[in-house]
C-alpha cells in the first residue's frame, strides 16, 4: 500500500517511452500546476542595470572561490502547512559547475548537478539521472544558485534579472525571473551574503509560499 | 464488306477478306483496350510487392507496413550552426503545421498544443492510475504515508511543481501514472526544443493523415512540410532584420539552414518518383534504340512504324487485361512495359527479317508461325509461374506478359501481313549475311568449353548448397544507404521507436483487447525485472479496459469515509486542515465520473497513441474471430524467446492471444516463404514447358536439344549473378523465368533450322537482331535504381544472350 516513492518529483519529470506521450505527461505535471498557479501579469521593476558595479564585484569575488564546504536549513513556509517544514544537510560546491546538496533531514536524499546533468538519489537510494535541458524550470532553479556560486552572471542573466544592494563585504541580490515558465511560478530569489559566502536564499513564490536557506560554514 | 466473288483467283480475294476481318477486329480490340485503360486507376502503392499474407502475424505485419502509424510517421530535422535560430524555424514550422488539417499530431518538443492531454491526464487521474486498487491505498494509513513521501518531494528541486498539485493529489496520482509510463531515452533538447545530440540539428515528428502507402498524399505532406520550412526561414530573416534583439541574446545572423526528411513516406515517394522517371526515361530510350536499329536493317520508317505495332498493341491488351482482373494496374507493371518492347518486337523483327527477296510476308508468316507459335505458348508457360504468385504486383506483371504476348503475336499473324508494303524484304541483311554467319558456325567449336564452363557453373553452385538467395526485406529496399542512415540517425536521436518488436493481442472486440493488453502487464513486468526488455507502451495504460475502470472507480472511498481516513491520517503532520479538500472534492466526483472511452479523448497526442496501438483489423479470412488488436510495441529487447515463452504461458493460462512479432524476422520469414513458392511456381512453369515440347515435337531428342542451351543459360546466369556479388531475390527469380521464357524463342528456332535447312541464314540473322533487340531493352532496364527494375533487367539481359549463344553453340548441323 505504500506509495511508491521511487517517485521524486524530477523522476516523474522525466516521463516515459514514447517522445510525443513524455511531453505530454510532463506538460500535464507542469499544466496542473498551472491550473492552480495563475500566472500573474506584473512585471518586476526594471532597475536591473542600476546596481552594475556592485554586481561585477560580488560576482567577481564569487568567482575566486574554488570550491566550498557548508551546512545548510531549509525551511518552507507554505500556506498549507501550519509550521514551516524543515530540511537540514550539508552543501558542497566545486568550480566552475559542480554542486552537491546532501539532505539528513526529515529524509536521507541527496541532489548532484554536474553541468547538465542532475543525478537524484532518495531516501530509498534510488538514482535517476535528469538532464537539465530538458527542464527549464528545474534549470532555471538549479542555475540560480550555481550560478552566484560560480560569480557566472552570464548563465545568471539568461534566467533573471539580476540586481545588488550593498556592499562588497555584505552584499544583497535580487534575482527576478524573465524566463516565462519560471515568470509563473517563483516572483524573486533574494541571496544575502559576506564576502565570497552566500549566507541566506530566500525565494517567493507567485502566491506567497516562501523558502529560506541559511548556510553556515561547515565546521561552524 | 464486299461479297466475295465465287470464282476467280480465291485465294487471293479470301486472304483480302481475311485481312480486313482481322484489321477490323484489331481496331475494335484497340479502341475496347483504350476505353479500359482510360477508366483505368494507376497505383504506385508499394505494397502490391508485400505478400497478401497467410498468417494473422503476418497480416498484421502487412497492415502495419501499409497503414501502421509508423508508416504515417516523417522525422524531420533542421539543420544549422545557429541553434536558437534553428530552435526558432522548429517553433514556427511546427506552429504551421499544427494548423494544417494534413497532420494528426506535429511535436517538436515544445509544450504546445497539448492542452487537451493535459486536461484528460489530471481530470481522469482516479481512472487511469494504478493507485486505487493498491490495497490501504485510501485508509488513514496509506494517506499518512503518502503525506510523509509528500513532504520529502516538497523539498526537492521540483517541490514548487509537487506544491502546486499537492492538495488536490495528495496521494500521487499523477506521479504514478507517469511513472508508469516510464522508461526509455529521451530526446535531447535545447531552447525549448528537440534537438540531435550535437545539437546541430533540430527534430520534429510530424504524423500525416494519410496512410503511408497514400503515397500521394504523403508527396503533398511532404511539400506542406518544405513549405512551412521556407515560410519559417524567410520570416525569421524578416524579424531579424527589422526587429531589435530582445534581451541579452546576441544579433542572430541569418545562418544557412537546410532540412532533411525522412521516414517511410518519404521512402515511398522517393522510389516511386524513381520508378516513374525510370520506367519512363528507360522505356523511352529503348524504344529509340530499337528503332534506330530497325531503320538500319530495314530503311523504311513505314516498316519501323509496323514492326511497333505488336508491341504497342500487347502492351495496350496486357494493360486492360490487368485493368479487367485486378481493378488497378501498378506502376511497376507499367515499367515493366519495356520487357515487352524487348519480346514484342522480336516477333516483327523475325517475320521482316525472314521475308526474302521476291518472297512475300503470307508465306514466310506459313513457314514461321508453327515455331512463333510455340514460342509463344513456351513464354506462356513460363509467364503463369507468375500468375500464381502471392505478391499481387507479381501477379500483375505475369497477367500483363502473357497477355501482352499473346496479342503481339497475334498482330504479328493476322495484322502485319496486311500491312506491310508489297514486296518489301530486308535487303540489308544480304550484306551482312555471310559474315555474319561464318562467325556464327565458328561457335560450335565451343563445344567443349561449354561443356567446361556449364560443368564448373553447376560444380560451383552445388559447392555454395544452391544459388545465394537473400530473403532479407531489406535487400529490396529502394533506398539509398545514406538515406537509411539519415533515417536511423534521426530515429536514434528522437527516441522514436524501432518497431522491431511487437506484441499483438487479439479479441473479436475493443474491450477484449484491451483487457488483454492488460492481462500481459504483470508477466511484462517480471520480464523487464528479469531484464529481457527495458520497456513497453501499451494503449491501456492511457485508455484502461472499462472493466479496469469500474473496478478503479469501484475502489474509490465515499465522501465520509475518505474525510474520516484523511483527518485520521492527516493528524501530526504540518499540513493545516482544510488543505486538501480538493483532493476529497475530486475523489468524490471521480466516484460517478462517466467511464473513459476513445470519444473521450479530443485529439491530441493521447488519442493517437491510441489509435495507433488499439486497432481494429480489416477484415479477411484469418482473422473472423479476432477483430480488434492492441499493439504493445516494446523497447530494448534483450530476449526475445523469454518473451515468447511467457506469452505462451500466459496465453494457456487465460485463454487469451497475444503473440510476439519480430517485424525483421518474420518480414524476412514471410519473404523466404514467398520466395520457395515461386521456386517451385517456376519448377512447374519449366514442366509445362517441357511437357508443351514434349507434345508438339514428339521427340525426346529435340527436346533436349531445345532445352539444353536453356538450361545452361539459366546455370551460367545465376553465377554470374552470384559472382558479381548480387544477393539473389525472388526477382531474380522472376527474371530466370523470364529467360526460359525468352530464350526458348532463340533454341526453338535454331533447332528449326537445323530440321530444315531453307532460308537457314535468314532466320538466324533474325534471331540475332531480335536478340541485340532484348539485350537493349533489358540491359537498360538493369541500370535501374529500383532494385526490382533492376534484379529483373540483369538477369534478362544477361541471361537472354547466353541462351542464344549456347543455342548457336549447340546447333546441329
Amino acid at each position: 500500500m505504500r506509495r511508491n516513492n521511487k517517485a521524486l518529483p524530477l523522476d516523474a519529470l522525466r516521463v516515459t517511452s514514447r517522445a510525443t506521450l513524455r511531453v505530454t505527461l510532463l506538460s500535464a505535471l507542469l499544466g496542473a500546476a498551472c491550473v492552480f498557479a495563475p500566472a500573474y501579469a506584473a512585471d518586476a521593476p526594471a532597475k536591473a542595470e542600476a546596481a552594475g558595479p556592485l554586481l561585477q564585484q560580488v560576482m567577481q569575488g564569487m568567482a575566486q572561490v574554488k570550491s566550498s564546504r557548508a551546512r545548510f536549513v531549509e525551511r518552507k513556509y507554505l500556506s498549507i502547512v501550519n509550521t514551516p517544514l524543515e530540511y537540514t544537510g550539508g552543501l558542497a560546491y566545486t568550480a566552475p559547475d559542480r554542486l552537491e546538496k546532501n539532505t539528513q533531514t526529515p529524509k536521507a536524499e541527496s541532489m548532484l548537478l554536474e553541468g547538465d546533468k542532475l543525478t537524484l538519489v532518495n531516501a530509498k537510494k534510488q538514482a535517476r539521472v535528469v538532464m537539465l535541458s530538458q527542464y527549464p524550470l528545474v534549470r532555471a532553479f538549479t542555475e540560480s544558485i550555481r550560478s552566484v556560486l560560480a560569480g557566472d552572471l552570464t548563465t545568471l542573466n539568461r534566467y533573471y534579472k539580476v540586481s545588488a544592494e550593498g556592499s562588497a563585504a555584505e552584499w544583497k541580490l535580487l534575482l527576478v525571473p524573465s524566463e516565462p515558465t519560471m515568470q509563473g511560478v517563483v516572483k524573486e530569489i533574494r541571496f544575502t551574503g559576506a564576502a565570497h559566502s552566500i549566507k541566506t536564499i530566500e525565494i517567493t513564490e507567485k502566491q506567497g509560499d516562501r523558502s529560506v536557506m541559511t548556510i553556515t560554514e561547515a565546521g561552524a | 464488306m464486299s461479297q466475295a466473288p465465287a470464282q476467280g483467283p480465291g485465294l487471293a480475294r479470301s486472304d483480302a477478306r481475311s485481312s480486313r476481318v482481322a484489321l477490323a477486329v484489331w481496331l475494335a480490340g484497340l479502341l475496347a483496350c483504350v476505353f479500359v485503360i482510360s477508366r483505368t486507376p494507376f497505383s504506385a502503392d508499394l505494397s502490391a510487392f508485400l505478400p497478401s499474407a497467410p498468417t494473422p502475424a503476418q497480416q498484421i505485419l502487412v497492415e502495419q507496413l501499409r497503414d501502421g502509424v509508423v508508416s504515417r510517421m516523417l522525422l524531420v530535422g533542421v539543420e544549422g550552426s545557429d541553434q536558437a535560430a534553428v530552435a526558432a524555424t522548429s517553433k514556427k514550422m511546427a506552429a504551421t503545421l499544427r494548423s494544417d488539417p494534413l497532420f494528426a499530431a506535429v511535436n517538436n518538443g515544445e509544450e504546445a498544443g497539448l492542452t487537451p492531454d493535459r486536461e484528460f491526464f489530471w481530470k481522469n487521474r482516479y481512472l487511469l492510475s494504478p493507485g486505487a486498487e493498491m490495497p490501504n491505498h485510501f485508509t488513514s494509513i496509506g494517506i499518512r504515508e503518502a503525506l510523509d513521501d509528500d513532504i520529502e518531494l516538497l523539498g526537492s528541486p521540483a517541490g514548487a511543481l509537487i506544491r502546486q498539485i499537492l492538495p488536490s493529489d495528495p496521494t500521487g496520482e499523477l506521479v504514478r501514472m507517469i511513472d508508469a509510463l516510464e522508461g526509455g531515452a529521451r530526446p535531447n533538447s535545447a531552447e525549448g526544443v528537440w534537438f540531435s545530440r550535437d545539437g546541430r540539428r533540430a527534430l520534429l515528428m510530424a504524423q500525416t493523415r494519410a496512410a503511408g502507402y497514400d503515397i500521394d498524399a504523403q508527396e503533398v505532406a511532404q511539400a506542406h512540410i518544405r513549405a512551412a520550412f521556407s515560410g519559417a526561414q524567410s520570416s525569421a530573416q524578416s524579424s531579424t532584420q527589422s526587429g531589435a534583439p530582445s534581451g541579452a541574446q546576441p544579433v542572430a545572423q541569418p545562418a544557412a539552414q537546410s532540412l532533411v526528411l525522412t521516414g517511410p513516406g518519404v521512402f515511398a515517394a522517393t522510389t516511386r518518383a524513381s520508378i516513374k522517371g525510370d520506367a519512363w526515361r528507360l522505356s523511352m530510350i529503348a524504344t529509340i534504340l530499337v528503332a534506330l536499329l530497325m531503320l538500319a536493317l530495314y530503311r523504311s520508317p513505314r516498316v519501323l512504324v509496323l514492326a511497333f505495332l505488336p508491341v504497342g498493341s500487347g502492351a495496350l491488351a496486357g494493360i486492360a487485361a490487368v485493368s479487367l482482373l485486378h481493378g488497378a494496374v501498378h506502376g511497376i507493371t507499367l515499367g515493366f512495359g519495356v520487357t515487352l518492347i524487348g519480346e514484342g518486337v522480336d516477333y516483327a523483327i523475325y517475320l521482316f527479317t525472314q521475308i526474302p527477296p521476291g518472297g512475300n510476308a503470307r508465306d514466310t508468316l506459313k513457314r514461321l508461325w508453327p515455331t512463333l507459335r510455340l514460342g509463344v505458348l513456351t513464354s506462356v508457360c513460363g509467364f503463369s509461374a507468375l500468375l500464381f504468385s502471392g505478391f499481387p504486383g507479381l501477379a500483375q506483371l505475369g497477367l500483363f506478359s502473357i497477355i501482352g504476348l499473346i496479342a503481339a503475336a497475334a498482330v504479328t499473324r493476322y495484322v502485319l501481313p496486311a500491312l506491310l508494303p508489297e514486296k518489301f524484304a530486308a535487303r540489308s541483311v544480304e550484306h551482312l549475311a555471310p559474315s555474319i554467319l561464318r562467325v556464327v558456325d565458328r561457335f560450335t567449336l565451343l563445344r567443349i568449353p561449354f561443356y567446361v564452363l556449364t560443368a564448373a557453373a553447376l560444380g560451383w553452385l552445388i559447392h555454395l548448397g544452391g544459388p545465394p538467395w537473400s530473403d532479407e526485406l531489406s535487400s529490396l529496399s529502394p533506398v539509398p544507404k545514406r538515406e537509411q542512415q539519415l533515417d536511423e540517425q534521426l530515429r536514434r536521436d528522437i527516441g522514436a521507436p524501432d518497431v522491431r518488436y511487437l506484441i499483438v493481442a487479439s479479441s473479436p472486440d475493443a474491450q477484449g483487447a484491451l483487457e488483454a493488453a492488460e492481462s500481459l502487464a504483470a508477466p511484462l513486468a517480471r520480464l523487464v525485472e528479469a531484464g529481457a526488455l527495458e520497456g513497453y507502451d501499451s494503449p491501456a495504460q492511457v485508455l484502461p479496459s472499462l472493466a479496469v475502470q469500474k473496478r478503479r472507480q469501484a475502489a474509490l472511498p465515499d465522501a465520509a469515509t475518505l474525510a474520516a481516513a484523511l483527518k485520521q491520517g492527516q493528524e501530526g503532520t504540518p499540513f493545516k486542515a482544510g488543505t486538501f479538500d480538493p483532493f476529497l472534492k475530486d475523489v468524490e466526483a471521480a466516484r460517478t465520473q462517466p467511464l473513459l472511452t476513445r470519444e473521450s479523448m479530443q485529439g491530441g497526442a493521447l488519442a493517437l497513441k491510441v489509435d495507433g496501438l488499439l486497432i481494429k483489423r480489416a477484415a479477411g479470412p484469418a482473422n473472423q474471430n479476432n477483430g480488434w488488436a492492441t499493439l504493445l510495441p516494446l523497447r530494448g529487447v534483450q530476449k526475445p524467446e523469454a518473451i515468447e515463452a511467457a506469452l505462451a504461458a500466459q496465453a494457456k493460462a487465460d485463454g487469451k492471444q497475444a503473440v510476439l512479432l519480430d517485424i525483421k524476422r518474420d518480414a524476412d520469414r514471410m519473404f523466404s516463404s514467398y520466395r520457395r513458392e515461386a521456386e517451385s511456381h517456376t519448377l512447374l512453369g519449366a514442366l509445362a514447358i517441357t511437357i508443351l515440347l514434349f507434345i508438339s515435337m514428339r521427340s525426346a531428342r529435340r527436346v533436349l536439344d531445345v532445352l539444353a542451351p536453356l538450361a545452361a543459360a539459366v546455370l551460367v546466369t545465376t553465377c554470374i549473378l552470384a559472382l558479381s556479388g548480387a544477393q539473389l531475390t525472388i526477382f531474380h527469380l522472376v527474371g530466370l523465368s523470364l529467360v526460359v521464357a525468352v530464350g526458348s524463342n532463340y533454341s526453338l528456332f535454331f533447332e528449326k533450322v537445323s530440321a530444315a535447312a531453307t532460308s537457314r541464314e535468314r532466320t538466324i540473322i533474325s534471331l540475332l537482331f531480335a536478340n541485340v533487340a532484348m539485350a537493349i531493352a533489358f540491359g537498360l532496364l538493369g541500370s535501374s535504381s529500383v532494385p526490382v527494375l533492376a534484379a529483373i533487367g540483369n538477369t534478362v539481359a544477361i541471361g537472354a544472350v547466353l541462351s542464344l549463344v549456347f543455342s548457336a553453340i549447340l546447333a546441329r548441323r
